[in-house]
C-alpha cells in the first residue's frame, strides 16, 4: 500500500499548486518533488535520497506571489490542455518503459513531476512558474536517468542540484572585476587541456566519493572548446556556465551528465529565449537514450536509441542559432552525442546517418523556404550548411577519424569564430579576422567542410556526394548572408576578441594535431 | 644541400620575395626584387630537373601525422617541368610589367603569392594537398578576402566550385587505398566518374582563358598563365600519370578528344567574329588549350608527348598574349603568328606530333575536325594580321620571337623540358622521339623544325610585301559575341510559396525518421 503513497502526494500536491498562491503553493509544489523523491528511494535505495534536495531548493528559491495572476479563458484552456496531454504522454511513456515489477503508479511518479515542469514551461501563468517548470524538468531529466541507471548518493545530490542552475542563469552574474581573472583562468584551463590532450598520457577515470570523472578520449579537447568559448564568447557574466558544460561532458554517470546539460540549456534559454522550444525538446529527446538503454526491451531500444541521438542532435542545431546556445549548448551536446555514436552497431549507425542526412536537408530549407514565403529571414544559410556538414560528418564514423575531427573543427568555427560583427576596419588584425571567418584555407571552415566531405564520403557516396553539395552551396552562401553574422551574446570590445581568429587559423593550420587530441 | 631543402628552395624564394615586398611597398626596386625571386625559382626547378635521372621521383615528405595527405613535395619529371616552366614565364610576365609606365599599382605581393600558390600546386605530393593549394591560388590570384568582393566573382566562385571536383576524386582515392598520394595510388583507382570529377577544373579553367577576354584590359595579366593554363595542364597530365597514361576506356578517350576538338572548333569560330588584341587572343588560346585536351587523349606515347609539349608551351604563350601590345606593332604579329598553330609555330609541333601518332594507330580520320580547328584558328590569326607600323623591340616582341626560336629548334624545349615530363606520364620508350638542332624525329616521320620555320618566315614575308596595302584581311565588325562576365542576376522574384508549406516541411523530415526508425 506504501508505494501508491507517492502518487497520492504527487496528485494532491499538483491539485493544490494549480489551485493556491503564494506560500501554499510553494509548499505544495514541494510536495511534488518530494513525491518524487521518495518514489526515487522506494525504487532504487535510501541514499538516493540526496536528489530531492536541489529541487526543494530551488523551488524554496522561486517564492510566489500571494496574488493569483490575472488569466482569461483562452490562457486556462492552453493550461489545462497542455498539463493534460503532458501528463497523458507521461503516463504513455511509464507503461512503455516499467521499472522491473514494480507498480505503474509507483514509477509514473518522475514522469508525472516532467510532465508538471513541461506544462508550466509551455504554458506559464507568469516568469517564475515558468523558470519552476525549467527546474522541474531538469530535475525530472535527472531522476528519470538516476532510476534508470542508478548511483551513489553525492552524484545523486549533484545532479538534482543542477536544478538550480535556472535560477542560477537568471541572477547569477560573475562580478565586473572578477571577470577578467575567470576568463583568464577558463582560458589557462582550456590551454592545459589542450595541451594534455596533445601530449600527455591516457588519463584513467577518477572519482571523488561516488562522483566519477572521465577525461579519456576527446574529452579533454571538448572540454578545452567549451572553456574558450566560455571564456571568450559567452555572454558577460556568465562565463561560469562553462563550467556546467565542462560537468556535462566529463561526468560518467549518465544521471549527471544529461542533468547538466539541461542544466545548461536552461541557463543558455534564460539569456535569450527565442528557439527554447527545439532546445528543450532535443533535452527532452536526448535524455531518452539513457533511460531507453535501461529500461526499454532490448528488440527495439537500440534502433530508437540512434534514432533519439539524431533528432536530439537535429533539434539541437535547429537551436543553435543565437548566443549562448550556439556558445555553448551546441558544442556540449554536439560533443556528447559523438562520444554516445561509439556504442551503435553498424546498421543504427546507418540509421543516424539516414536521419543526420534528412535533417540537414530540412536545416538548409528552412531559411529559404523562408524567403520564398516572403518572411524576414534572420537565419544564416551559411551556418545552416555548416550545420548540415557537421550533421553529414557526425554521422560518418569512419576509420580514419575524419568525420570526428571534421565535426571538432566545425564546432570551433561555429562556437567561437563565427560570432561578433565584423570589424570595419582594414589592417592586419581585420584581415586575419576576415580569413579567419571566410571559407578559404587555412581557416577551420575550409578545414572542416574539406574533412567533412572526405569522412562523409568514407561511410556512403549518397552522404559524400551530399556533403560536396552542401559544400559548393558553400561557396555561395556569403552572397546570400550578406545581411548578417550570426548574432552572439551581448560583449563589450575585450581583448579576448581575438582568440576566435587565432584558435581558427590554428586548427585550420595544423588539423592533424586536433586529431591527435581526438587521440581516435 | 639536404633534398627536403632543395625541394623547398623555389616556394622560399618567392616567400621570401613576397615578404620584402610587403614589408616595403611601393618602392620601385620591388619589381626587380620580385621577377629576380622568380626566376632564380625557376631556375632551381630547371636545375632539379636536369639533375633528375630518367624516370626517377622523388617524394620529400614533411610532416607524416596524416597517412591519406602527407605533408609532401612531389619532385618527378612531370613537376619539376611545369614548374621550371610556370616561373619562368612568371618572372618574364613580372619583368614585362616592370617596363610598363604610368600605372602606379603595385602588384607584386599578390603575383608572387599567385606564383608560389602555383608552385605548391604543381609540387604538392597527393590530391588533398593539390585541392588545399589550388583554393589557396584561388584566393591569391583573386585576393578576394572578402567573399562578396564583386571582382571576378562569377569566375572565381565557378573555379572553386569546380575545384570539388578533385576534392571528391581525393576522397575516393583515401576511401579506395587510404591515401590519395601519387606514390601510393595504383593506377586502377580512378574510374570514369573520378576522371570527369578531376576534369571539371581543368575545363573551368580553360574556359576561364576565353571568359577573361571580355574583362578589363590591364598592361600586363598575370592569371591566365600562371593561375589558369599551367594548373589546368599540370592536373590533367598529372591524373593522366596517375592512370598509368591512359584512360578508363576507349569510349571515354574518344569522347574526351572529340570533346576538345569541338570545344576547340567552338573557340576558333568564336576568334573570327573578335577584332585584334586580348579579345581575339583569348579564344585563340582557349582553342589550343582545348586541342591540347583532345590529344590528352590519346594511349601512345608519341600523343603524350604532344600533349605535354601543348600544354607546357602554352604557358609561356599564355603569358605572351597576357601582355597588351600597341596595334600594328611587331609584337602583335609576332603573337598572332605564334597563336595562328602554323608551321613554324610552336604549337603546330604538337599538332603534327598528334597527327603521326593518330596516323600510327590507325586513325588519320581523327585528325579531319582537328585540321578543321587548326585552319579556323590560322584564319582568325592571320586574318587579323596587319602591317607592321613601327619595329620597337619591347619585351612583348622578344618574348613572342622566342617562343617562335624554340618552335625552330624545338630541341631546346623538348630534351630537356618536355620528354622528361611526358615519360612521368607515361613511359615514352627509346626513341620514340628525337630532337636535334635541325629538327625533332620520330620512328614514323620527321619535322625539319628549323627549314619549316624558314621558309614559312619567307612564304610570310612575301605575303606581307605582296598584300602589304589590303591588310588585315578581315576589318573589325562592330558587333562582337561577348560571354558574361557575372553571374546572372535572378530573373524574377520566385513564386511565393503559402504559410503551411513549413508544417510540410517538418512533415516530412517527421516521415524520414519513422522510416529510418522502422527500415530493417
Amino acid at each position: 500500500m506504501i508505494v501508491y503513497f507517492p502518487f497520492l502526494l504527487f496528485a494532491a500536491g499538483t491539485l493544490v499548486a494549480y489551485g493556491s498562491t503564494g506560500l501554499r503553493r510553494q509548499a505544495a509544489t514541494i510536495a511534488t518533488v518530494a513525491a518524487s523523491g521518495w518514489s526515487l528511494v522506494l525504487l532504487v535505495d535510501p541514499g538516493s535520497g540526496t536528489w530531492a534536495i536541489g529541487p526543494v531548493v530551488a523551488t524554496l528559491l522561486l517564492p510566489r506571489a500571494g496574488q493569483r495572476a490575472q488569466s482569461n479563458f483562452e490562457g486556462l484552456t492552453r493550461r489545462v490542455v497542455t498539463l493534460a496531454v503532458a501528463v497523458l504522454v507521461a503516463l504513455f511513456l511509464a507503461t512503455r518503459l516499467p521499472i522491473g515489477e514494480n507498480p505503474i503508479l509507483l514509477s509514473a511518479v518522475p514522469w508525472l513531476l516532467g510532465a508538471l515542469g513541461t506544462a508550466w514551461f509551455v504554458s506559464p501563468i507568469d516568469e517564475p512558474e515558468r523558470l519552476q517548470g525549467q527546474a522541474l524538468m531538469i530535475a525530472a531529466v535527472a531522476v528519470l536517468i538516476l532510476i534508470a541507471v542508478p548511483t551513489g548518493p553525492l552524484t545523486t545530490g549533484v545532479a538534482g542540484a543542477m536544478a538550480l542552475m535556472p535560477i542560477a542563469g537568471e541572477r547569477g552574474r560573475i562580478p565586473g572585476r572578477l571577470r577578467p581573472a575567470f576568463s583568464g583562468v577558463l582560458l589557462l584551463a582550456a590551454g592545459a587541456a589542450a595541451a594534455l590532450a596533445v601530449v600527455g598520457p591516457a588519463i584513467r577515470p577518477f572519482s571523488m566519493d561516488d562522483l566519477s570523472f572521465d577525461v579519456g578520449g576527446p574529452v579533454l579537447l571538448a572540454t578545452a572548446i567549451v572553456l574558450v568559448a566560455g571564456s571568450a564568447v559567452s555572454a558577460v557574466g556568465a562565463e561560469w556556465a562553462a563550467l556546467v558544460a565542462v560537468l556535462a561532458l566529463i561526468a560518467s554517470a549518465p544521471g549527471l551528465r544529461w542533468s547538466a546539460l539541461a542544466a545548461l540549456v536552461a541557463v543558455a534559454t534564460g539569456l535569450e529565449r527565442s528557439a527554447e522550444r527545439p532546445a528543450w525538446l532535443a533535452v527532452g529527446v536526448l535524455s531518452a537514450v539513457p533511460v531507453l538503454q535501461a529500461l526499454a526491451s532490448p528488440s527495439w531500444s537500440a534502433r530508437v536509441q540512434a534514432v533519439a541521438l539524431a533528432v536530439g542532435l537535429v533539434l539541437t542545431l535547429l537551436a543553435a542559432t543565437t548566443g549562448m546556445r550556439r556558445v555553448l549548448v551546441l558544442p556540449a551536446i554536439t560533443l556528447s552525442v559523438m562520444l554516445a555514436l561509439s556504442s551503435l552497431s553498424t546498421s543504427n549507425l546507418v540509421r543516424f546517418q539516414w536521419i543526420a542526412a534528412f535533417g540537414a536537408a530540412l536545416l538548409i530549407a528552412q531559411p529559404l523556404l523562408t524567403m520564398l514565403i516572403g518572411g524576414s529571414r534572420r537565419e544564416v544559410i551559411r551556418d545552416r550548411l555548416l550545420f548540415g556538414l557537421l550533421l553529414l560528418a557526425i554521422g560518418a564514423r569512419d576509420s580514419l577519424g575524419l568525420g570526428e575531427l571534421a565535426v571538432v573543427l566545425l564546432l570551433v568555427d561555429l562556437a567561437i569564430v563565427r560570432i561578433d560583427h565584423l570589424p570595419a576596419a582594414s589592417d592586419r588584425v581585420a584581415r586575419m579576422v576576415f580569413l579567419a571567418r571566410s571559407n578559404w584555407p587555412p581557416s577551420a571552415t575550409f578545414a572542416g567542410a574539406t574533412l567533412a566531405v572526405i569522412g562523409a564520403l568514407q561511410a556512403s557516396l549518397v552522404l559524400g556526394l551530399l556533403a560536396a553539395i552542401m559544400l559548393a552551396a558553400l561557396q555561395l552562401a556569403p552572397l546570400l548572408d550578406r545581411h548578417a553574422l550570426a548574432p552572439g551574446p551581448e560583449r563589450p570590445r575585450s581583448s579576448l576578441r581575438w582568440i576566435g581568429p587565432v584558435v581558427s587559423i590554428a586548427c585550420g593550420i595544423a588539423p592533424a594535431l586536433v586529431l591527435r587530441m581526438l587521440r581516435l | 644541400m639536404p633534398l627536403a631543402a632543395q625541394a623547398l628552395l623555389p616556394l622560399a624564394a618567392l616567400l621570401a620575395a613576397a615578404g620584402f615586398v610587403r614589408w616595403r611597398p611601393r618602392r620601385r626596386v620591388n619589381g626587380w626584387i620580385a621577377s629576380g625571386a622568380t626566376g632564380i625559382a625557376g631556375i632551381i626547378a630547371l636545375v632539379e630537373l636536369l639533375r633528375l635521372a630518367p624516370g626517377e621521383h622523388v617524394d620529400v615528405p614533411y610532416l607524416t601525422t596524416f597517412p591519406y595527405a602527407d605533408l609532401a613535395v612531389r619532385l618527378d619529371g612531370l613537376s619539376l617541368a611545369f614548374a621550371a616552366t610556370t616561373l619562368i614565364t612568371a618572372a618574364a610576365l613580372m619583368l614585362t610589367r616592370q617596363q610598363v609606365r604610368g600605372d602606379r599599382r603595385d602588384p607584386w605581393f599578390g603575383w608572387l603569392l599567385t606564383s608560389a600558390a602555383a608552385c605548391a600546386v604543381i609540387l604538392a605530393d597527393n590530391l588533398l594537398l593539390v585541392f588545399i593549394a589550388l583554393q589557396l591560388l584561388t584566393l591569391a590570384w583573386s585576393g578576394a578576402l572578402d567573399e562578396t568582393a564583386r571582382r571576378r566573382r562569377g569566375l572565381r566562385l565557378s573555379v572553386q566550385i569546380a575545384d570539388i571536383g578533385l576534392l571528391l576524386a581525393a576522397a575516393s582515392a583515401i576511401q579506395s587505398v587510404g591515401t590519395s598520394a601519387f606514390s601510393g595510388v595504383p593506377s586502377d583507382t580512378f574510374g570514369l566518374a573520378t576522371f570527369l570529377l578531376v576534369l571539371l577544373p581543368v575545363v573551368v579553367r580553360v574556359a576561364a582563358l576565353a571568359w577573361v577576354s571580355s574583362g578589363p584590359q590591364a598592361a600586363v595579366t598575370f592569371e591566365p598563365s600562371i593561375a589558369w593554363v599551367a594548373p589546368a595542364g599540370y592536373l590533367l597530365l598529372r591524373l593522366l600519370a596517375l592512370m598509368g597514361g591512359r584512360l578508363p576506356d576507349r569510349a571515354t578517350a574518344v569522347a574526351l578528344f572529340g570533346g576538345g576538338v569541338l570545344l576547340a572548333i567552338g573557340f576558333a569560330t568564336l576568334a573570327l567574329g573578335r577584332p585584334a588584341g586580348l579579345r581575339l587572343a583569348a579564344p585563340l588560346l582557349a582553342a589550343q588549350a582545348a586541342i591540347a585536351v583532345a590529344l590528352s587523349a590519346g594511349s601512345v606515347p608519341l600523343m603524350t608527348a604532344a600533349s605535354t609539349w601543348l600544354w607546357l608551351l602554352l604557358i609561356p604563350l599564355a603569358g605572351l598574349v597576357s601582355v597588351r601590345v600597341v596595334a600594328g606593332s611587331l609584337a602583335e604579329t609576332l603573337t598572332l603568328l605564334n597563336l595562328a598553330m602554323i608551321p613554324g609555330a610552336i604549337g603546330f609541333l604538337g599538332f603534327w606530333l598528334g597527327g603521326l601518332a593518330l596516323a600510327a594507330t590507325g586513325l588519320l580520320f581523327g585528325m579531319i575536325p582537328l585540321v578543321l580547328a587548326v585552319i579556323l584558328l590560322a584564319a582568325a590569326a592571320l586574318s587579323r594580321a596587319a602591317v607592321i607600323r613601327s619595329i620597337h623591340v619591347d619585351p612583348a616582341s622578344i618574348w613572342a620571337s622566342v617562343l617562335l626560336l624554340v618552335a625552330a629548334f624545338p630541341i631546346v624545349a623538348m630534351n630537356p623540358i618536355v620528354l622528361p615530363a611526358a615519360a612521368t606520364v607515361r613511359l615514352v620508350p627509346r626513341g620514340t622521339i628525337s630532337a636535334s638542332p635541325l629538327g625533332i624525329g620520330t620512328s614514323f616521320g620527321a619535322w625539319p623544325a628549323l627549314l619549316v620555320s624558314v621558309a614559312v618566315a619567307a612564304l610570310l614575308g612575301i605575303a606581307g610585301w605582296r598584300l602589304g596595302d589590303r591588310l588585315p584581311l578581315r576589318r573589325a565588325r562592330g558587333r562582337i559575341v561577348r560571354w558574361p562576365t557575372g553571374w546572372a542576376r535572378w530573373p524574377v522574384r520566385p513564386p511565393a510559396v503559402p504559410t503551411w508549406s513549413r508544417f510540410l516541411l517538418g512533415g516530412a523530415f517527421l516521415v524520414a525518421v519513422v522510416l529510418a526508425m522502422v527500415r530493417p
